[in-house]
């Protein structure tokens, strides 16, 4: 399989195979490009952003190294991957808010993930890297130990996670695997919520 | 061409820089002439080092007037009004006191803009949560 790259204002950076009959297309939504909303789950698994329909249709995730392991999350959700500059601490936030840095001109929150989910936490260095996100109307720089990168996976490799609620568990919603090795999937859009829903508790003072 | 420049009074608690209006302080003054009561010593920007200087604030109603205890007023800086920038939605979603309102943008490094009125009120009744908030 070959994987070709375009670029266009309107879609951002577009992945096509040639697979023959199955054309399996991702869209990296670029900087200039809106914000791509998530796919519709596909028939049979929880994470499916497979385009194409048919049974060797892959799904395009963003993989990220963190708490000693390999995590994804649907590819149009990244807009960059960036160095994280100085971080700017702030007052009265959440762990897993370790601050804000600046990046093009503009403040951008990180998120922790390791720290959402008691599992200690990433450690930030000017070298750290983190991938833009946007999930609904937050956008946030998630770091990471390391970035892979674009992996596809066949949708049918996808496999639902164990019925586990505590920690990073929580937050999967399938278990793929690829040439590497395996693969948490994440639904971040629900991760990202939980964070900001669990940020604050009611009636509580200032840190 | 001119630029539009906002006054920020430059401070410093602990081992950090931080901004704010510089309109939304009276005065300057010793936390040795204010009553023990008066003076917020200990607020989400840290707690000061040496407790030099005291910033004199109104809260955000305009009738309670307390002193914020910083370690050193650094002086007034004419911000160009594209480097204040407000926090970014999820900050401010998560954080626990409305008195950081944004950032000065300084060399390009993020500087915390800090609400005082907001800071003052915040020490008289306990905040409120992000989604209580106005």
């Amino acid at each position: 399989m070959r994987i070709f790259t375009t670029w266009s204002p309107a879609k951002g950076t577009t992945y096509t195979t040639d697979l023959p009959g199955h054309p399996s297309t991702a869209i990296i939504a670029d900087r200039m490009a809106e914000p791509k909303e998530l796919q519709p789950e596909a028939p049979g698994g929880k994470a499916g952003a497979g385009r194409g329909g048919g049974p060797a249709a892959e799904a395009w995730f963003f993989c990220l190294r963190l708490l000693g392991g390999r995590y994804a999350f649907e590819a149009p959700l990244v807009t960059e991957v960036v160095r994280l500059g100085p971080l700017t601490r702030l007052p009265a936030s959440p762990a897993f808010l370790p601050g804000v840095f600046t990046h093009r001109g503009e403040v951008l929150p990180v998120l922790d993930i390791a720290q959402l989910v008691g599992q200690g936490s990433v450690p930030i260095r000017a070298s750290t890297r983190a991938a833009l996100v946007h999930c609904g109307p937050w956008k946030v720089a998630v770091v990471s130990d390391a970035v892979e990168g674009l992996v596809a996976i066949p949708r049918r490799a996808l496999e639902p996670p164990l019925a586990e609620s505590a920690g990073v568990a929580e937050f999967l919603s399938a278990i793929g695997r690829d040439p590497t090795g395996t693969i948490a999937i994440l639904d971040l859009p629900r991760l990202v919520e939980t964070a900001r829903a669990r940020a604050v508790p009611a009636g509580s003072t200032p840190a | 061409m001119s630029e539009r420049t906002s006054e920020m009074l430059m401070f410093r608690v602990g081992s950090r820089v931080f901004a704010c209006d510089v309109q939304d302080v009276r005065r300057i003054g010793s936390p040795l002439e204010v009553p023990p009561e008066d003076l917020l010593e200990e607020t989400p920007l840290g707690r000061p080092f040496s407790q030099e200087r005291g910033l004199v604030v109104l809260d955000a109603s305009g009738e309670l007037e307390r002193t914020v205890v910083v370690d050193h007023v650094l002086g007034v800086s004419s911000i160009p009004e594209d480097h204040v920038q407000p926090l970014p939605p999820f900050a401010a979603a998560c954080m626990t006191s409305g008195a950081v309102a944004g950032f000065v943008l300084l060399d390009d490094s993020p500087t915390l803009l800090v609400d005082l009125p907001t800071l003052v009120s915040e020490h008289v009744a306990p905040p409120r949560s992000p989604e209580e908030r106005p």
